[in-house]
């Protein structure tokens, strides 16, 4: 109870900060859209050319970059900026009354400055999955497992940024790292199968941005081997472990900064 | 309320050298040094004290209240807050202290006061009549009535320290870490928060433990002080001892009609005025022999400035 009390509370604090700005919803909104037709723009161009690609349909690859668009909409309304938030506290020594508040640390820089205006980008990710999902025929049984890894990528895409935020004890500037997240994040817009190599493992193992867009889509398409689905769940949640511990040894090194 | 026993923080600092070359070479070969901030202290406060924590810049001050608040973890030693051990950071240690910093702030810089507070009832969990009651006690003592709805970036740096301290008091510790809460405050802010500080601790019965290089501070506030230099604990005691043991005792003046001689009994002359520094025991004799020997213009009797008692004590090598 105290705990949905106290998100709300960190909402509440962050909606009032972004409306304090002016920032329409209206303004947001539109960027929305046209942010997504600019990234589905390439699709047309690609599938004008030819009807698949590595074997997937137009409607398939839209359902990726569906996803993609909700990844990125996550991405700027909750993960950028905590990010630079926590930089700063680090920087400044503010961090300290993070850790005097009675709130798992974690949890308060994951929540305590977002930009809910920007989650109207995953409004429209999740139109687009859901033209896609109909273009496809997807029934419900597609829909929840396609939902189930989407959280499962986004769990993963948390914890990246995580151990990147634990880093910033460490390094201090640490903004920057969250470039590199975002530009593999970019690499997700295409089903990872149209990548070869090297690239394809990265994108699959290391920065398995893949989990997030192409796994989903492939639930959608009902193509995904069930072992295939837990398997990605379960990374997601070693991922997930492994941040909580890079972040508490990170804490323990905490000295925050001098008077 | 807290207990301190053989606390010791010893921080690794990398050494940077010097320059673009330098600098250069450290990112290769990392050396560190060892920088000992706090020492052996020990000391013991009991519930609704309030004790000034004094020192030169680097003493340990800001490292020791941060090693009580949980924030930081000693190299050793023991420490009990409240009962708790700090460094576990449990929910419910965090709920009985709070620490205000006056080098830094928590409000919401965009926006009101009165967000903060909101933010920090939530984040407290705390039953909503009876932090409203707190806080209603709060923006009247500090009379912030006037501040409330406006966003904390137009304030003066008073106003925002008022403001930070109803944030930190909304959930009734009972333990105030206070960091040089009044630093870069006109005098009348000063005297506001010292007010303040000394009103609640009253009204609570909270245990105030005080930093300050403003003198007024701690005289006004804290009966017992204690001083720490180089890390290491030289004082703990009641403040007017301070001044006895250290200040050199006070001072006598005495202006005669008629001009001074160069000595009489513990008198010197200085400036045209007969002067003596005397343990206070002695002054009540000095003051009479005075009288008695020469025709008084003025008498004054002053106690020796806290700030000369302190540097003094703190040029002491241990």
């Amino acid at each position: 109870m105290s705990l949905g009390v106290s998100i709300a509370a960190l909402m509440r604090a962050s909606l009032l900060t972004t409306m304090r700005y002016r920032a329409s919803f209206v303004g947001e909104a539109v960027m929305a859209v046209a942010w997504a037709a600019w990234t589905t723009a390439p699709l047309f161009v690609v599938f004008d050319q030819a009807p698949t690609l590595a074997g997937w349909t137009a409607d398939e690859a839209l359902a990726v970059v569906g996803f993609f668009i909700i990844a990125q909409g996550v991405l700027e309304a909750l993960v950028d900026p905590n990010l630079r938030a926590v930089v700063e506290h680090v920087r400044q020594g503010t961090f300290d009354f993070v850790l005097l508040k009675p709130l798992d640390a974690q949890l308060y820089v994951s929540l305590h400055r977002t930009e809910p205006l920007k989650l109207v980008h995953c409004l429209v990710g999740i139109g687009v999955v859901g033209y896609a999902a109909d273009a496809v025929n997807a029934g419900p049984v597609e829909l929840l497992s396609a939902t189930l890894l989407m959280l499962a990528g986004l769990t993963l895409l948390h914890s990246l940024w995580t151990v990147v935020v634990s880093s910033a004890f460490f390094f201090v500037k640490v903004d920057n790292l969250s470039w590199l997240i975002r530009a593999g994040l970019d690499a997700g817009r295409w089903p990872v199968s149209l990548y070869r190599g090297l690239v394809r493992f990265v994108l699959t193992f290391v920065l398995p941005i893949g989990l997030v867009t192409t796994y989903p889509a492939l639930a959608l398409r009902g193509e995904l081997k069930p072992s295939t689905g837990l398997g990605a769940m379960v990374i997601a949640v070693i991922f997930a472990g492994v941040a909580r511990i890079a972040w508490t040894q990170s804490l323990r090194r905490y000295s925050s900064a001098s008077s | 309320m807290i207990q301190v026993t053989a606390l010791n923080k010893v921080y690794t600092v990398p050494k940077r050298g010097e320059g673009l070359w330098g600098s250069l070479r450290s990112i290769f070969s990392r050396e560190v040094e060892e920088v000992r901030a706090v020492a052996d202290l020990s000391f013991s406060i009991q519930a609704g004290e309030r004790v000034g924590f004094l020192g030169p810049n680097g003493a340990g001050k800001t490292t020791t209240l941060k090693m009580l608040a949980g924030l930081l973890v000693p190299s050793s030693g023991e420490r009990v807050v409240a009962g708790f051990d700090p460094s576990k950071r449990d929910p419910a240690f965090l709920r009985r202290i709070t620490l205000v910093m006056g080098q830094k702030q928590q409000l919401l810089w965009d926006l009101p006061p009165i967000e903060t507070f909101a933010l920090n009832r939530a984040l407290f969990g705390l039953d909503e009549a009876q932090a409203k009651r707190t806080q209603d006690e709060l923006i009247q003592l500090l009379e912030l009535e006037p501040l409330l709805n406006r966003p904390v970036r137009n304030l003066s740096l008073g106003e925002r320290m008022k403001c930070e301290l109803a944030a930190a008091l909304l959930h009734r510790p009972d333990v105030l870490f206070l960091d040089e809460p009044t630093i870069g405050l006109d005098v009348r802010a000063q005297v506001a928060v010292r007010r303040f500080i000394a009103e609640w601790n009253e009204r609570s019965g909270a245990t105030v433990l005080l930093t300050s290089h403003y003198m007024a501070d701690i005289a006004a506030l804290c009966p017992r002080v204690i001083v720490i230099a180089g890390g290491a604990l030289r004082y703990d005691g009641p403040l007017k001892d301070l001044a006895e043991r250290y200040g050199g005792g006070r001072k006598v003046v005495v202006r005669t009609r008629d001009e001074a001689p160069e000595t009489l009994g513990p008198f010197v002359r200085e400036d045209g005025a007969l002067v003596a520094r005397l343990p206070s025991a002695e002054v009540a004799a000095a003051v009479d022999f005075a009288l008695r020997q020469v025709a008084v213009a003025d008498l004054s009797i002053e106690e020796p400035p806290l700030e000369d008692v302190l540097s003094k004590l703190f040029a002491e090598r241990s």
